[in-house]
């Protein structure tokens, strides 16, 4: 199963740098959606259909832990895998990520890293083409 | 304190350019990598237990070369090298906080600033590095240098 992926970060580099981590994973990809913030993953959420989210910690307008309690609520996305990606150290904040059900990856992070982290919460595995 | 710090600081510097911007430095400063002139800065300060922050310069061609990589498009525009200077900085920073005591707890991270020759020049003069290090590049070389307001040995016995 190839997964469809959106992407959360108001950063264009670091959207562009995590879709480069995605592509060297050698996970399998399907179509990969790009959000500035978490009210525009949101609305991503409601057009597309969307396997994971990749969400930054830390952005205007609506946060990734508001954006994450948000899922959490919904009927739709309350078990959506999520992984947050983030430079955040602080260990009270990466407990509550962990608490919403998310996984935390901290940057700078390898291929190799996103792969296992995704492989362990979807399930999918290079071997899936389709 | 401080080794730690700047061993840190080496660590999470490396990871970051290898990780985050695919490039790989070389070992050895040459003549024309010690001479070459200012490409771009940046900065990100920080707020908690203790105060300060983090200064990357880079020089020769290496932001461009960055940039050029991550988004894999040779003509990078001045914004978008900008960003990517930020983005680095501000994940070394987040890297390091957590060596200056309580794992990080507490601390806040701002947004990356850019700064011109002037700016860094007058920020540079606001204290001297608790850490710093440079890395070379075939194109080019960055030095990062990470700064804690007021006397760190004075801070950590009031601790």
């Amino acid at each position: 199963m190839a997964l469809n992926i959106l992407v959360v970060d108001d950063s264009s580099v670091m959207r562009s740098i995590i879709i480069k981590t995605l592509k060297l994973s050698g996970i399998p990809l399907g179509d990969i959606w790009e959000a500035q913030n978490g009210e525009e993953g949101l609305r991503l959420l409601q057009e597309k259909w969307i396997d994971l989210a990749l969400v930054d910690i830390h952005m205007p307008v609506m946060d990734g832990e508001e954006m994450i309690r948000h899922l959490r609520e919904s009927d739709q996305y309350s078990n959506l895998p999520v992984i947050v990606i983030s430079s955040e150290s602080d260990p009270g904040k990466i407990e509550m990520i962990h608490r919403q059900g998310a996984t935390f990856i901290h940057k700078p992070f390898k291929p190799e890293t996103l792969k296992e982290v995704i492989v362990a919460i979807t399930g999918v595995s290079h071997e899936d083409k389709d | 304190m401080k080794t730690r710090i700047k061993k840190a600081l080496e660590e999470a510097t490396v990871s970051t350019f290898e990780d985050i911007c695919f490039m790989y430095p070389v070992p050895e400063l040459k003549d024309i990598q010690k001479n070459m002139k200012l490409e771009a800065a940046a900065e990100v300060k920080y707020r908690g237990n203790f105060n300060g922050k983090l200064i990357i310069e880079t020089r020769g061609d290496l932001l461009s070369a960055i940039t050029a990589n991550i988004l894999s498009d040779d003509f990078p525009s001045s914004q978008q090298k900008n960003d990517a200077l930020g983005e680095i900085a501000n994940i070394i920073c987040g890297n390091i906080v957590p060596y200056l005591g309580r794992g990080g707890k507490g601390y806040k991270i701002q947004s990356p600033k850019s700064l011109n020759k002037n700016e860094l020049s007058e920020e540079k003069k606001q204290g001297t590095p608790v850490a710093k290090i440079t890395l070379n590049f075939d194109q080019g070389r960055a030095d990062i240098k990470f700064f804690v307001d007021g006397d760190l040995a004075v801070k950590e016995k009031k601790r």
